[in-house]
């Protein structure tokens, strides 16, 4: 479990981080928390060669409202969102969602901007992405582009970003007023990845009707799984249990998930709808001034 | 609150010390086998198999030679020509080496070693190596290695799957079944392939000194140090040419480690063939893979029992899955628990028909509760289904069928002597701690509810410091009674205490702990014997085949530290005291037999103000030897070599003491399931142990704690799970699923004391405690939790997927 | 693993089965092939460079094509090892007119060994169906 050769450079700006990947060629990796990149070279599962420290670049390390979203820096780290007054106020489904990462030594240097680069299929940042409409924002050699999800992540651990780019922003819409959150999952163990979740936010009229509804799940296809189906069958409606069960239902009859040791294609597809239930529920209790 | 080490006035021994060796172990002190520094020392990476079973049609490893750094590449045919197989505990002809010869049995067996000058360039040269395997199909479940005729066949000069068949028949099973009212079945049971995990994986460095043809290996191996020979055997060479040394610290062990002796061999071999030292250290990945689990075992029971609950006799086949090769010293959790196979309960007839298997997985080996888990997972699982099938209690049942309190020492129908206990009162006090009525009234308020819980009960015999001889059940009794067949019996423990010129202790184990706090109980224990502080009793447990005084069964296994140790430095504390006194009693003018210790100081009995230190006693034996009363040798020391009358051979009926001290656990546990995802929850825990004298009560809680968490490890999420074409699928801890202080449920510790009559103390071992029941009692409150379903329990773990699909087939039935 | 599932392709059978066991064409649709040789009729060695974001490895290995009856079915076997463990595919492809168009339904295993099966399994499970996917795709491409 030694890691293969590589070279190691260090960036103090975005430019220069772009600048060093050019330089480095294909094969360069972006150093970010290494939570996820350093167990995958330890293992040799990756063979990049040579690695960018971005971790000196401050300029990707920040929180702000701006317009009516949440912009964050790529280089922000899971525990600064997790302890974030900001986040917990405007937008408070991030701080649960980072709540169920790992633990805390995880989340004391690992990035968002790494775990949506990663794009595990499990993870819970690239989750709200998906569920929100976040824009990200990226950094090449001919400037910087905005794309959202649909482009941005391609299958198991690929996204779109091209060799030379850094992912340097990600803006998450904030909810509208008389939403309400909630991120469930079901794991082994604390602090494992989830075999299968689900984020909800719902957002209720004052008769009590959902005007809008956001569902991601994660752990049952190759990136954050979205149902424009189900949400189109919650909207307008009075969230009643059975109709909470069917959009339950309507998503575990969608979902494609892979089988392994700890659950089976069947098992995932099965808990896409019990948690699609939780977290519906959940959400709406929390519109409803629940905790 | 815990003592500090500088008081002297009361006993030591039943307090709750704090470990003396934890200062030094969490600040980062201890020394390790990585913290040794020889002068050119190389380290060795290894390649390994990728295919569960495949002929080595050849290996290339020129470019891996030809990159800077590496000293040397060692395959299988090197190993062949510089050992021999390591000798077995069975008749079947294996040949197993430290590295694969020509074929690879299991996804991770060694097939080459890179030495290089690091690690690093070590593992680069792994990856250059070319191996050209020719895959051949695989087999990985015990039962169809044996019984499917289409099975391949790992060893072809062996000419089957099974390394040893016995069939063992105490009493007289089919009287039993003629007397029955009924036979109660369990049908196929399936305990699976777990380990430990110890914080530090193996590791071992070997030297070789072409002068005088002899090897120094370092290792955190613990014992039994009957490997030793093993070794030597393997190595070509006689004991007087192998050097084992073992530092002080060990990251812990549990079985485990007593099978890194392949890996010292090969290390052994790479540091002859490069002429230099050579250190290699195992990671997480290859521990997982590769290094030693616990056996898992398909099983039948059956039982045979009246109406009113009486069991009159049980029947087990039993096949163990001992992976690729049998490694020494398995077939052992078949025979382990041979004094111990019927448990605490009465019946005098049983029948175990059992096979040890090779199959295409890892290898096993001890792994705390060694055939304990296995056998009471069998067992407790097949005392729930008479209880099922009267309509009556589990734990009425339980207490119907328990050894009576006055029948200790008792005589199990295998040989055992059960030395002390009282066992329906370790039961009564578990189920009165769980409020086991008041729990059957909430579980029947859950059930009412729609809800899913379960009420668990389970017992175990816990058997401490084998006798040697248990291994030899696995010959025929024929076998054993061949011309020059020299029989194995015996369970010994050295212990040396010296008292040096300045007054202190010093005291030395073979006891190589791996994290159990043995140096703050011999030191509780030493303290006691000679009247000190615990502060000044130095415990010294670094071991060295060369200088230390030991034997073959030496070392830290089947929990043999409570009882065989702790005699034998007891035993070496009371001769030094002894000689203490005679030296001491002229100068008090008294006889020694009118003199006591205390305060470090040897007094008057009655008229304590006339005392004289033992400091002043020291110095005299050192300093002044020559003036000692006659008949005294200069000095203050003492080594006991300690053994159990009781551990002989086994009989011509296959009888066998197999253990010296027998503890007793009593566990009662309730869990709650979430229907709709599987998840079992453990929402009461109670474990009621007897280990006897209890030497520091925090000690023995903390290896309950630590055993429960393991037995639950096994029973709720750890796996090594394959998948069908062989391949391992839980090399990290992303799959390997360790459990955490998050996963660790409250547990309810209470103690009965039945001092053990034969061990010096009166203590009896606690290091495996309820990991042999712990998978018991979470398989039987689970299956008690899903009987209104008509779901039966016969595997572990149980997932929340294995769970839910069981649920999920019975919907489909219609029954719930 | 099981590999199952359907392609339909718009060209008739002849066509289809003529460009499925074009030597040219497998090495273009092979993912990652860097190398195929023809060793003997209807055996190629290969060089694949597998990967999905950055678990990368190059793979030697073989391709065989076996019990071919033209135009209808044929069984195709791929495996391949290097640093990162190894493949090995087996399917059954066959051939179906579809109208103007052909269906072309696989049915195998797939087994993915070493390394990556043991510690990668919950990232890559799905990669090899992704492979399969991506191999069609590109045989797609090929025919129109
Ligand atoms: C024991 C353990 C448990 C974990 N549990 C969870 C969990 O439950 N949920 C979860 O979501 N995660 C979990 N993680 C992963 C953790 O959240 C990672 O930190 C995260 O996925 C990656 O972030 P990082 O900053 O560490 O990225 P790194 O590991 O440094 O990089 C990951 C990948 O992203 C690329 N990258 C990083 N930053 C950028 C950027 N700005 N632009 C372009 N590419 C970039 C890197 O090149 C690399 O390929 C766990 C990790 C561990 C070790």
């Amino acid at each position: 479990m030694k890691p293969p050769k590589f070279e190691y450079r260090a960036a103090r700006t975005v430019e220069e981080a772009v600048s060093l990947l050019q330089e480095a060629g294909e094969d360069a990796k972006i150093l970010a928390g290494g939570q996820s990149l350093v167990p995958m070279l330890n293992f040799r599962l990756t063979r990049p060669s040579h690695l960018i420290d971005i971790n000196k670049v401050s300029e990707l390390d920040y929180i702000r409202e701006k317009d009516g979203k949440l912009a964050i820096g790529a280089l922000t780290r899971e525990r600064t969102i997790e302890r974030s007054a900001l986040v917990r106020q405007k937008f408070p489904l991030l701080t649960e969602a980072t709540e169920w990462i790992g633990h805390v030594q995880i989340r004391n240097r690992g990035t968002i901007g790494g775990s949506v680069a990663h794009a595990d299929p499990a993870s819970e940042y690239p989750a709200l992405v998906v569920l929100s409409d976040a824009e990200l924002t990226i950094q090449g050699p001919d400037g910087s582009r905005t794309t959202t999800w649909d482009e941005f992540f391609v299958t198991y651990l690929t996204t779109s970003l091209q060799p030379f780019e850094v992912l340097t922003e990600l803006r998450f819409p904030l909810p509208k007023p008389g939403s309400g959150y909630a991120f469930v999952e079901l794991a082994r163990r604390h602090g494992d990845f989830a075999l299968v979740g689900c984020a909800a936010q719902v957002t209720m009229n004052g008769k009590g009707t959902c005007q809008e509804a956001r569902l991601a799940l994660i752990g049952v296809g190759p990136f954050p799984h979205r149902s424009p189906d189900a949400e189109a069958m919650l909207k307008g409606q009075k969230l009643t249990d059975k109709l909470i069960s069917e959009a339950g239902q309507k998503i575990s009859e969608e979902v494609e998930p892979e089988g392994d040791m700890h659950a089976s294609t069947e098992y995932r597809r099965a808990m896409s709808k019990v948690f699609t239930e939780r977290a519906l529920k959940k959400a709406l209790s929390r519109v409803q001034g629940g905790k | 609150m815990a003592a500090t080490t500088t008081e002297t006035a009361q006993r030591w021994v039943g307090r709750s010390v704090k470990r003396v060796e934890d200062p030094r172990l969490l600040t980062g002190r201890g020394t390790y086998v990585d913290d040794l520094h020889l002068a050119n020392l190389h380290q060795a990476a290894i390649l390994r198999s990728p295919h569960a079973h495949a002929r080595i049609r050849g290996i290339d490893a020129s470019k891996a030679e030809a990159l800077p750094g590496v000293v040397g590449v060692v395959r299988g045919k090197q190993v062949a020509e510089l050992s021999e197989a390591f000798p077995l505990g069975v008749a079947a002809p294996v040949r197993y080496y430290s590295c694969a010869v020509g074929k690879v049995l299991f996804v991770g067996e060694p097939v080459a070693v890179v030495v290089a000058k690091d690690r690093y360039t070590a593992e680069d040269a792994c990856d250059l190596i070319e191996v050209d395997y020719e895959p051949l199909p695989c087999v990985l479940d015990p039962e169809k290695a044996v019984e499917d005729p289409t099975a391949p066949i790992l060893h072809e000069n062996v000419g089957s799957n099974v390394a040893n068949h016995r069939v063992l028949h105490y009493g007289d099973t089919d009287k039993a079944w003629a007397e029955a009212d009924l036979i109660v079945k369990t049908g196929r049971l399936v305990f699976p392939k777990y380990g430990s995990t110890p914080v530090e994986g193996y590791a071992a460095a070997a030297q070789w000194d072409p002068l005088n043809q002899a090897y120094t290996i370092w290792s955190n191996f613990h014992g039994p140090f009957i490997m030793h020979p093993v070794m030597c055997r393997a190595l070509g060479v006689t004991e007087d040419r192998l050097r084992f040394i073992v530092p002080p610290d060990i990251g812990g062990g549990f079985g485990i480690k007593s099978s890194v002796y392949p890996y010292m061999t090969l290390m052994a071999i790479c540091a002859r063939v490069t002429g230099l030292p050579v250190k290699w250290i195992e990671d997480r990945r290859e521990h997982l893979v590769a290094s030693s689990s616990g056996t898992d075992r398909v099983s039948y029971l059956e039982a045979a029992v009246k109406k009113d609950g009486t069991i009159l006799g049980v029947r087990m086949k039993i096949y163990d899955n001992c992976g690729g090769y049998i490694r020494t010293p398995e077939p052992a959790c078949l025979y382990r628990a041979t004094g111990n196979y019927s448990g605490a309960y009465l019946f005098q007839n049983l029948k175990m028909d059992q096979y040890a298997v090779m199959t295409n997985k890892s290898l096993t080996g001890p792994n705390r509760g060694y055939g304990c888990q296995q056998l009471y997972f069998g067992l407790e699982r097949l005392v729930d289904q008479v209880a099922y099938d009267l309509g009556m209690d589990v734990a009425e049942v339980r207490l119907k069928n328990l050894i009576p309190a006055g029948a200790f020492p008792y005589t199990t129908p295998s040989g055992g002597i059960y030395d002390s206990g009282d066992y329906s009162k370790s039961v009564r006090l578990a189920l009165d701690m769980a409020k086991y009525d008041e729990l059957r009234k909430r579980q029947t308020a859950a059930r009412a509810s729609g809800k899913l819980y379960g009420i668990g009960v389970a017992t175990a015999v816990d058997p401490s410091v084998t006798n040697m001889a248990y291994i030899t059940v696995a010959w025929t009794p024929e076998e054993r009674a061949r011309k020059g067949y020299l029989p194995k019996a015996g369970s010994s423990e050295t212990g040396s205490v010296r008292i040096d010129p300045s007054g202190k202790a010093f005291c030395m184990v073979n006891t190589t702990p791996e994290g159990q706090g043995h140096e703050t109980a011999v030191s509780q224990i030493v303290a006691d014997e000679l009247g000190m502080a615990i502060g000044d009793v130095h415990v010294i447990t670094e071991f060295d085949t060369f200088t230390r005084t030991w034997s073959i069964t030496s070392g830290s296994y089947s929990s043999r530290f409570a009882s065989v140790g702790a005699s034998a430095v007891a035993t070496a504390a009371r001769r030094v005291k002894e000689k203490v006194l005679k030296i001491a009693a002229p100068m008090l003018e008294v006889n020694p037999q009118d003199l006591d210790v205390r305060d470090s100081k040897v007094f008057v009995k009655g008229s304590p103000e006339r005392s004289v230190p033992i400091r002043r006693i020291a110095g005299q034996a050192h300093w002044s030897a020559t003036l000692l009363p006659e008949g005294l040798e200069p000095g203050l020391q003492a080594t006991c070599m300690f053994n159990f009358p009781n551990a002989k051979p086994p009989d011509e009926k296959d009888r066998v003491d197999s253990s010296q001290t027998y503890g007793f656990i009593a566990e009662v546990m309730g869990v709650e399931i979430d229907p709709a995802t599987g998840e079992v929850r453990i929402d009461k825990y109670v474990t009621v142990h007897d280990v006897g004298t209890l030497i520091n009560p925090m000690i023995v809680e903390g290896q309950v704690m630590g055993g429960a968490l393991h037995g639950v490890a096994g029973a709720l999420y750890e796996e090594m799970a394959y998948d069908e074409s062989g391949q391992f699928l839980a090399a990290s801890f992303m799959d390997y699923l360790c459990p955490t202080a998050m996963e660790a449920p409250p547990i309810e510790i209470g103690h009965v004391v039945s001092p053990s009559p034969f061990t010096v103390l009166g203590s009896k071992g606690c290091g495996e405690s309820s990991t042999m029941t712990a998978p018991a009692v979470v398989a039987n409150a689970i299956a008690d939790a899903l009987r209104p379903l008509n779901i039966a329990v016969r595997e572990l773990p149980m997932t929340p997927n294995k769970v839910w699909k069981l649920l999920q087939e019975q919907k489909a039935k219609g029954v719930a | 693993m099981k590999l199952e599932g359907k392609y339909t392709f718009k060209a008739a059978r002849q066509k289809v089965w003529d460009v499925l066991l074009d030597q040219k064409v497998l090495a273009s649709c092979l993912p990652g092939c860097e190398r195929l040789e023809e060793v003997a009729p209807d055996q190629f060695e290969a060089r694949l460079k597998i990967g999905v974001a950055s678990v990368k490895g190059t793979y030697d290995g073989k391709v065989r094509i076996l019990e071919k009856h033209p135009i209808s079915s044929y069984r195709m076997e791929v495996e391949g090892s290097g640093a990162p463990g190894f493949v090995k595919g087996e399917a059954t492809i066959s051939l179906e007119d579809k109208g103007d168009k052909t269906d072309i339904l696989y049915s195998g295993e797939a087994q993915i060994g070493g390394l990556v099966a043991s510690i990668g399994q919950r990232m890559l499970g799905g990669v090899t169906k992704l492979m399969v996917n991506q191999f069609f795709k590109a045989m797609e491409k090929k025919i129109q």
